[in-house]
């Protein structure tokens, strides 16, 4: 665990265009204007990035509620609709027996938006407490989070494709429940909060910069 | 760059306070997610009805989260539990009850388990062809708020709806279930409430719901039968093919109508008792108060002859067959068939033209001696008599045909027989049966050897006959000839004088005192001889030509 103070581009008083890469000297440390090449506004750390995260964090999980109790499908066979949750979902796969399905279902749909709002929490937490312990993992934990993030939309797409499939009027048909709504919302809310978070606050803590407090 | 700080450069404190700390407007997005969130809760838990727990004894078909509760045919709430009571006896159903529907469950609501039935409403009616069993419900109309109910074993019969119930007596339920539609012309216009076995397990009583503005239609005289699917009758009558509807071909129903010769009558008092008629021709007879049976005793096969086949006179339906069955003649002790026929003499009056209906009808009210001699000339005198026909050759049905035969043997009715036996003549098909076998024992009993030899002693003497006739020809021709010849030279002798005669007259009448006068004379004369001869030949042949044949040898020339 490498906890020795790093030379960063902040530390020394420069500044990295988050657009064009150009490194620049700030125009003064609290305000450090404009990239001189490419117009971009030039930040320290992302604006509000824990915060953003936070919001996006905390709307994903109350989303996660409502996903997991409302049904994302709505199967109506002769006139009989039943509505299946997610989870109702991965108890009937695994009673009829297909368990190694029911646990691909269980872990994409519950157990991965709900590892994703945990880690970020996490993330956020360890960066505010200012803990300077574990980088490296917190890293990975951070790029993980990231690159699951555009394959939890699979469910939704799953749900999408049945809906539009089965569509056997008036014999059977299948609706989209709310809960998908809610599911869509969790993934797209824990990826932005992913995209909000700015990684390098995980090192801040332990190298720290003088803006940070200017 | 200075060692030195400079303090001038040191930046100054700025006055404004700087806007910091403010909730960055991100924030809005976890309170929309919450407040979309909470709403959804809220909505669920207001929209949460009553749940309710229905005791049942049995719950054939209700499942928890697919058995539905219905009242007027809308889901009103969802089976969530089935479960048996603690003692094991009965079954506990637990509902939610539709918030909307909270209000209904009062302290007299009834509930029971409605047996799945297919129905055909028409073409979107198709989804519920196979619908589950659901749960029946009827709003009660109490006041007092109730969540423990027990269920019902059996549909109680419509209450709330406007309409009245009737009551069907019937041998046997048929196809018929509850909610089995009740038709009346064709127009779907009640069903069927309930079933049960009459009080002595002989009958079925059916209770039928009419709704309200066709409840009317159903008086006094209304005549209701079962029109559950097709029904095909190939009798003596023909084919018949009758249906209702689609939906009653496959769900059973009902029908009910007023014979239109019968004025339609009172409108009928609820809960009033009909009977239920096997089918509509059944159901649109006449009735017929007065029947008369008769006894028939038929010496032929009564195969074919069916109990109520029809009985008619000359062709019109007058009764039909009430039994079929064996007696033993006292005399001869043999088995003949014995037909008992109904006979309903207000058929004949229909049929009768009015201004004789009033005659009829004198002659049906006459009294029993009245009535007695009126059978006995019909029969006696006028030679009525019953006959067995046929009334399909593809099906060999039978009926039984009355009609007059003035020549039919002559019998003597015995009033002191109860039913009165009829005298009968063969039947059609017997009768030409009986026709054909005796003239096939005719030709079986002709001595056909016999005949033939007497042919052949006939052909024999012909031949003879012939051989004779030849040689009498050929004797005439020996005999007659040579005369005719003779007869003939002669002639010619005559002719040849004759022809010298007038040549030497030619000569001789030239010459004056010749002898030619003297000569023609005696020629002329012998002339006038061979004539003569001539002509009493030709007489005689003309008074006997048979002397061409036999010949004469004394001829007189």
């Amino acid at each position: 665990m490498r906890t020795a103070v790093a030379t960063t581009g902040a530390r020394l008083g420069l500044l990295a265009c988050e657009s064009c890469q150009l490194v620049s000297r700030p125009a003064s440390a609290t305000e450090p204007g404009f990239c001189r090449r490419c117009g971009e506004q030039l930040e320290w750390r992302r604006h509000a990035s824990i915060e953003t995260t936070w919001a996006l964090v905390i709307a994903a999980a109350i989303c996660y509620i409502p996903a997991n109790a409302l049904p994302v499908l709505t199967t109506t066979t002769l006139g009989t609709s039943e509505g299946d949750t997610i989870l109702g979902g991965v108890v009937f796969l695994y009673t009829s027996g297909s368990w190694p399905l029911a646990l691909v279902v269980l872990i994409a749909s519950v157990m991965i938006p709900l590892g994703k709002l945990i880690a970020l929490s996490y993330l956020l937490i360890t960066v505010q407490r200012g803990s300077v312990k574990s980088g490296h993992e917190r890293t990975r934990l951070y790029r993980m989070v990231e690159f699951i993030g555009r394959w939890s939309m699979l469910d939704v797409f799953v749900d999408t494709f049945t809906v539009a499939l089965v569509q056997l009027q008036p014999l059977m048909s299948v609706d989209p429940g709310p809960g998908v709504l809610f599911f869509a919302a969790v993934v797209v809310l824990t990826m932005l909060a992913a995209e909000s978070f700015d990684p390098r606050l995980i090192w801040d803590s332990a190298n720290p910069y003088p803006a940070r407090h200017g | 760059m200075a060692d030195e700080p400079n303090l001038d450069e040191l930046p100054q404190a700025t006055v404004v306070r700087k806007k910091r700390g403010r909730i960055s407007i991100v924030w809005i997005i976890p309170i929309l997610a919450a407040v979309v969130a909470v709403g959804i809760a809220v909505q669920r838990i207001l929209s949460e009805g009553p749940s309710i727990t229905i005791v049942f004894k049995v719950a054939e078909g209700v499942e928890a989260g697919k058995t539905f509760i219905k009242y007027k045919d809308v889901n009103i709430g969802q089976v969530t539990a089935v479960q048996l009571s603690d003692d094991y006896a009965k079954v506990l159903v637990r509902a939610k009850i539709a918030k909307s529907a909270a209000g209904l469950m009062v302290k007299d609501a009834k509930f029971w388990v409605v047996e799945p039935r297919i129905s055909l409403s028409g073409i979107s009616g198709l989804s519920t062809l196979l619908s589950g069993n659901y749960i029946g419900f009827e709003a009660g109309k109490a006041d007092q708020d109730e969540r423990d109910f027990i269920g019902l074993d059996e549909p109680p019969p419509i209450t709330n709806q406007r309409g009245r119930k009737f009551t069907l007596k019937s041998n046997s339920l048929g196809s018929l279930g509850v909610g089995a539609p009740v038709y009346y012309r064709q127009l779907s216009v009640g069903e069927v409430a309930a079933y049960n076995l009459a009080g002595d397990g002989k009958s079925v009583e059916i209770t039928v719901f009419i709704n309200s503005p066709y409840d009317k239609y159903v008086t006094t005289e209304t005549r209701f039968w079962n029109a559950s699917g097709v029904n095909v009758t190939l009798g003596a009558d023909g084919v018949e093919v009758q249906t209702e509807s689609l939906a009653a071909l496959i769900a059973g129903g009902l029908a009910f109508d007023v014979p239109d010769v019968v004025s339609p009558g009172q409108p009928a008092a609820a809960n009033a008792t009909f009977t239920l008629y096997r089918n509509r021709a059944v159901a649109m007879k006449q009735p017929d108060p007065i029947a008369r049976r008769f006894a028939l005793y038929f010496d032929e096969s009564v195969r074919g002859l069916s109990i109520g086949a029809p009985v008619t006179l000359y062709g019109l339906p007058v009764g039909e067959v009430a039994s079929v069955g064996m007696s033993i003649d006292p005399k001869t002790q043999a088995f003949r068939p014995r037909v008992l026929v109904t006979f309903f003499p207000e058929r004949l009056m229909a049929v009768l033209r009015e201004k004789q209906q009033a005659a009829g009808k004198a002659l049906e009210d006459a009294s029993p001696e009245a009535r007695q001699r009126n059978i006995r000339r019909q029969v006696e005198e006028n030679g009525l008599r019953a006959q067995l026909q046929t009334g399909s050759y593809l099906t060999g049905e039978l009926y039984v045909a009355f009609a007059y035969y003035p020549n039919a043997p002559k019998v003597k009715l015995d009033f002191s027989k109860d039913p009165l036996e009829l005298p009968v003549v063969p039947g059609g098909l017997a009768n030409i049966e009986a026709k054909l076998t005796s003239i096939l024992a005719k030709v079986d009993n002709m001595p056909l050897n016999a005949i033939a030899l007497e042919v052949k002693g006939a052909i024999a003497s012909l031949d003879q006959t012939l051989k004779d006739a030849d040689t009498l020809i050929k004797s005439v021709d020996a005999q007659w000839v040579p005369e005719g010849t003779k007869t003939l030279e002669d002639a010619r002798k005559a002719i040849a004088a004759a022809d010298r005669a007038l040549s030497d007259a030619d000569t001789n009448l030239l010459a004056p005192n010749s002898p030619a006068p003297q000569d023609l004379r005696d020629t002329l004369q012998e002339v006038a001889r061979a004539a003569r001869a001539v002509r009493v030949f030709v007489d005689y042949l003309e008074r006997h030509p048979d002397v061409l044949i036999r010949g004469k040898p004394q001829e007189k020339q």
